[in-house]
């Protein structure tokens, strides 16, 4: 069944022109313009290599990105829900709405007329470029990544066109999340989707990303980007779930923007792919804003998920806390390298770091590598990392009672990321990370 | 007679890795049923032979063997022996923090499930809530994480309860006694007494310092151990003479 409208170009990246890959598109001038812009940055700039700091773990020159055939998603379909994803909801409670994106296109969209009728809008990013070129403009192409992140990002925002808009107006308290389901079905593909997350002040929101696709047999690459602003005292919880199946590697960069007394959680959860990176950049940009970033992920077989995070105190008075917790069995590996920077104007900043890793064998391998950088004088800053093994004394309690040694393991591994759990303010939310990571651990 | 529950033979275990034995012989019959008390002062090897009963890792079986049930269970994993029907209430149980006691409990009765079968999720929540109430246990007890920031006689609840749940064949007390007031006591030994009642062949080997816990759990054989060995075995009386008299007319036989 193909619902496409427009149908990408099939070439592969590295035969790929630019007007062929958007042709089709009828966009707003602002948007076709920054989009080219990005495609020419993207085509002028080298991939980074293990010699820059941030891709020091994960070799970007070992992914075929010129083999894949890029997809731009075009025209927004409406398709009846398919069994796994009404499956998935029907156990995960109360929600506010429902988006389907497959490739990045926007299959299925809907909003409780209750919450649409308080003004909250949800649509595909493709609307949004109609209807809000100038807040998508700035939200998204005025990002100014590092250097070494900027070649991906350029190429994430040449192929947009999936992904979805969420507007929450000044002082609406959403009642239950968005749930998206971003699945990937094509092997072979290069696909992209933004999550758009703009909550203004005293809005309330939640929403939970869940990214997903079958085991593929060719080599796929899912670019996600999100971008979560939150206005003065806005409140927003955002999740995202990946358990992408076997072929799949995905690179996500988040951008969190905390206006002033807002407070915004964000939670990634890894369980999937073959690779995956997770850059999470929170900015304090006002007085009394708070950041809670968060993270979970368990890696198996030869599983890689690299992280790399920034809470960035540009205003005073802020708070950030960072948890993140992996466990890692077979030859999984991870990396967590993370940065509070404190500019010279913030002071009296409360900024917390912490990452700790659980190896379950011998060949894993975590690494970390936490940071401060600071400039204001009157801060409370704390880092730390550990990377550890189950204790023997816990393994033998369990096992003195009937687990398995590999039961003993898993279920220490659930204890273990218990803490950052409970952190998740809304239960129907924690309800399906834990289901999903039950799924994964196995017990 | 029939074959002996339990049966240790020359039993002799030292710490993995170090020269100095801790159990130095040690020969012990355990009937189906009976009750045994194992006294001896701080340090004589009582825990080490309770662990290596259950199969801890640190320490190293250098001669002897240990029968249940007439199989030799030295060469099983920890989980196997549990799974045989072998139980130790730990001197100091571990903590686990972010695992409950009822989603651990769960995941131990799920193990002993065979391949394919269900576990029944009510009959064990029904189990599980009779049980707490027998150890006169509050019900939000089965959803906080396992020892995690308990005081001492909870601890000991606690693995009485989770021996009532997994209804062993054997079940070695460590000092279950230590740490509980008067009340605790009696609700505890109670506890053990009605899986005595409940399993006629249940076999119990109650470690312990003082008498006092078998005022209310009444042992069939006492024994004492000294320096890695049982220097004395007898019945009940034995216990009242170690309290009168305590263990140094012991200290000639043990150095012989
Ligand atoms: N894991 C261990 N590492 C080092 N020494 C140990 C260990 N376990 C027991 N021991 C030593 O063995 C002796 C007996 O200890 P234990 O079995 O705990 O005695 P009890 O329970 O009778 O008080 C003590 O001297 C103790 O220090
Ligand atoms: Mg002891």
């Amino acid at each position: 069944m193909s619902t496409m409208t427009a149908g990408p170009a099939e070439s592969t990246l590295a035969a790929a022109d630019f007007d062929t890959l958007a042709g089709g598109l009828t966009e707003p001038e602002a948007i076709a313009v920054a989009r080219a812009a990005a495609w020419e940055r993207f085509t002028a700039l080298p991939w980074p290599t293990k010699k820059s700091e941030e891709w020091r773990y994960t070799d970007l020159t070992k992914v075929g990105f010129e083999a894949l055939t890029p997809v731009v998603p075009a025209t927004a379909t409406a398709e009846a829900l398919s069994a796994d994803v009404r499956e998935v909801l029907g156990r995960s409670g109360e929600r506010a709405g429902v988006v389907v994106l497959r490739e990045g296109r926007v299959a299925h969209l809907e909003l409780e007329p209750e919450v649409a009728r308080s003004g909250v809008v949800l649509c595909s990013i493709r609307d949004a470029a109609d209807r809000h070129p100038e807040v998508l403009r700035r939200a998204l192409f005025e990002v100014q990544p590092g250097p070494a992140e900027e070649k991906l990002w350029a190429l994430h925002l040449a192929l947009l066109g999936g992904g979805y808009f969420l507007h929450v107006p000044r002082g609406v308290e959403m009642p239950a999340p968005i749930h998206a389901f971003h699945i990937v079905e094509r092997a072979g593909t290069l696909s992209s989707a933004h999550s758009f997350v703009y909550g203004e002040s005293g809005a309330r929101a939640s929403v939970i990303d869940e990214f997903l696709s079958d085991d593929l047999d060719a080599e796929t690459v899912s670019l996600h980007g999100a971008t979560i602003t939150g206005e003065g005292g806005a409140g927003i919880e955002y999740v995202a779930l990946q358990r992408f199946g076997r072929g799949v590697k995905r690179f996500s960069t988040q951008h969190v923007a905390a206006g002033r007394d807002s407070r915004i959680v964000t939670f990634n959860v890894t369980l999937g792919g073959d690779l995956a990176r997770t850059d999470v950049t929170s900015r304090l940009d006002g007085p009394g804003s708070d950041s809670e970033m968060l993270a979970l992920w368990f890696g198996d077989s030869d599983q890689h998920f690299d992280h790399h995070t920034l809470q960035h105190h540009a205003a005073p008075h802020a708070h950030s806390d960072l948890l993140f917790k992996g466990a890692l069995t077979d030859s999984g590996s991870s990396v967590f390298r993370g940065l509070i920077r404190v500019d010279k104007g913030a002071q009296l900043t409360d900024a917390y770091q912490t990452n700790r890793n659980l190896l379950l064998s011998e060949g894993s391998h975590a690494s970390a590598l936490p940071n401060l950088e600071i400039e204001a004088d009157d801060v409370r800053c704390s880092h730390g990392a550990t990377i550890g093994q189950v204790e023997d004394g816990q393994l033998f309690y369990l096992m003195s009672r009937g687990l398995t040694r590999r039961q003993a393991e898993r279920l220490l591994v659930f204890g273990f990321f218990d803490e950052v759990l409970g952190r998740l303010p809304m239960e129907g939310v924690r309800a399906r990370v834990r289901e999903a990571i039950e799924e994964k651990i196995g017990l | 007679m029939s074959e002996p529950l339990l049966s240790i033979r020359g039993l002799r275990a030292k710490v993995e890795g170090e020269d100095a034995e801790i159990l130095r012989g040690v020969d012990l019959d355990l009937q189906r049923g009976e009750v045994h008390a194992l006294m001896g002062p701080n340090g004589s090897g009582k825990s080490t032979l309770a662990k290596v009963i259950a199969g801890h890792p640190a320490y190293e079986v250098t001669a002897g063997e240990i029968l249940f049930e007439g199989e030799d269970v030295l060469e099983l994993e920890p989980d196997e022996r549990s799974r045989a029907g072998i139980f130790l209430a730990f001197q100091y149980p571990a903590e686990i923090p972010g695992v409950s006691i009822a989603n651990f409990l769960r995941t131990a009765v799920n193990s002993r499930l065979d391949e394919g079968e269900e576990m029944d999720v009510f009959g064990f929540q029904r189990t599980l809530a009779e049980k707490m109430e027998m150890l006169k246990m509050d019900p939000g007890f089965a959803t906080r994480y396992v020892n995690d920031g308990f005081s001492g006689g909870e601890k000991k609840r606690n693995e009485i309860l989770q021996m009532a749940v997994l209804r062993p064949a054997l079940g070695v007390l460590d000092e279950t006694d230590s740490g509980l007031d008067i009340d605790a006591l009696k609700v505890v030994a109670r506890g053990v007494n009605r899986l005595s009642e409940a399993d006629e062949a249940l076999g119990v080997l109650l470690i312990t310092h003082y008498k006092r816990i078998l005022n209310y759990i009444q042992p069939d054989i006492v024994h004492v151990m000294m320096a890695g060995r049982i220097a004395e075995s007898g019945g009940a009386s034995l216990a009242d003479k170690l309290e009168a008299e305590g263990y140094d007319w012991l200290q000639q036989t043990a150095a012989v």
